[in-house]
């Protein structure tokens, strides 16, 4: 008995060491992982952005393009985010719709804008794709959608435009895990409060889009990809109560107003 | 690590070919479940039933095939999970997975060939003994 005791110790003590020690070998670089699935995505994140990207439908309007940037850039240095790899796209779409697809693109409906109240609102929803991006649960959704050998067929350039189309429908139209969604609204908001913006805003944007009228529901689709938005906008606020600070406006009102006025005359 | 013993019994024929089938089952359990580890577990396991009133010879080998079988369940399991943990969870790929894989492969690859060399030896009517795993096969397996 001893000895078999001695045996099955010895045994999971090699397991061990053997394991201990194979893991201070850098195999990520050795196999170039990380190499690989840049490239991945950003072939993913082609094609995906190439589906929307109709022409005269991303708007390059300087005014609205700075006051945007201006929002994004106050986001993304006091988070020590590298803003140059965010892929910001503003399209002029009906629908309240943002959303993340692979390789850094954020995609932001000219709607949705509109109907933002104030900055605020918007960069909740900045903050909310961009903890996407940074939590990378872009391409987990994918994978967990479509699966991983369909994502490679796409990626290599094997596979159908139906496929691609339903891929994005995916990304655009559906929602993401509760669990998902909840990390990246957490995120959001260390995002807004690090960069002095308060998040009490965004909770409001949510209540009031789940409370939307019925003539803009069909348009609502920002919505439809995050459900629960009551449940959402309720945790938010408790999320931060005990968080405020001093928040400091990113554009003035008159900025603020002007970008929707050009957004509505697009 | 495997030692063939000597041992005063001389198995049958037929005593023979069922104790390299207990190896050979782990083998075909594998090809038919991959990827999820527990179908070479549940082969042996139902061929172990089956010969549970079978001779000692043909019961030790079968427990010696059903033990090992359960180390190896135990790690391919926890590799399975981690990485359905990366695929659709919070996890990333990491060194400690990729080293943790390495070694699983390792770790199977092992066992295939003390397997096929265990259902070849067994075949011949030898006793062969594995490491640790023989010594608790003779606790678990009486006379």
């Amino acid at each position: 008995m001893t000895k078999i005791l001695f045996q099955g110790i010895i045994m999971i003590m090699i397991f061990f060491v053997g394991w201990l020690a194979l893991s201070k070998v850098d195999w990520i670089t050795i196999f170039k992982i990380e190499q690989i699935n840049k490239n991945t995505e950003e072939k993913l994140g082609d094609l995906f952005w190439d589906l929307f990207n109709k022409p005269d439908n991303e708007i390059h309007d300087r005014n609205i393009k700075t006051v945007v940037d201006s929002l994004l850039t106050r986001i993304c240095e006091s988070n020590s985010l590298d803003q140059t790899k965010i892929k910001l796209h503003i399209v002029k779409n009906d629908e309240i719709n943002a959303f993340a697809l692979p390789d850094n693109h954020l995609v932001l409906f000219s709607s949705l804008i509109i109907d933002c109240e104030n900055e605020e609102e918007l960069c909740g929803v900045l903050c909310h794709e961009l903890a996407h991006i940074e939590l990378d649960h872009v391409m987990k959704k994918l994978v967990k959608e479509i699966g991983l050998s369909v994502l490679l067929t796409m990626a290599t350039g094997n596979s159908s435009g139906e496929i691609i189309k339903e891929a994005a429908r995916i990304l655009s139209s559906t929602a993401y895990d509760r669990k998902l969604e909840r990390a990246a609204d957490m995120k959001a908001i260390d995002f807004l409060m690090n960069a002095n913006i308060n998040p009490e805003p965004f909770a409001s944007f949510l209540y009031r889009l789940s409370e939307g009228t019925s003539e803009i529901e069909s348009h609502l689709a920002w919505i439809s990809t995050h459900p629960d938005s009551k449940e959402r906008a309720e945790y938010i606020i408790e999320y931060c109560r005990n968080k405020s600070k001093n928040f400091k406006p990113v554009v003035t009102i008159e900025s603020w107003e002007r970008l929707k006025e050009d957004l509505e005359k697009i | 690590m495997i030692q063939i013993n000597n041992i005063e019994y001389s198995p049958e024929e037929y005593e023979a070919e069922k104790a390299s089938n207990s190896y050979l089952m782990s083998l075909i359990g594998a090809i038919a479940g991959l990827p999820l580890p527990i179908i070479n577990l549940i082969a042996t396991l139902f061929f172990y039933i089956s010969n549970k009133k079978g001779t000692y010879f043909v019961r030790w080998h079968c427990t010696q095939a059903l033990l090992s079988q359960f180390s190896l369940l135990v790690i391919n399991s926890i590799g399975f999970w981690w990485f359905i943990m990366i695929l659709f969870g919070p996890k990333s790929i990491s060194n400690d997975f990729i080293a943790y894989v390495i070694l699983v492969l390792f770790l199977n690859l092992t066992d295939l060939i003390a397997t096929i060399y265990s259902a070849v030896e067994t075949r011949k009517g030898l006793h062969v003994h594995w490491w640790f795993y023989g010594d608790l096969t003779s606790l678990i397996c009486k006379p």
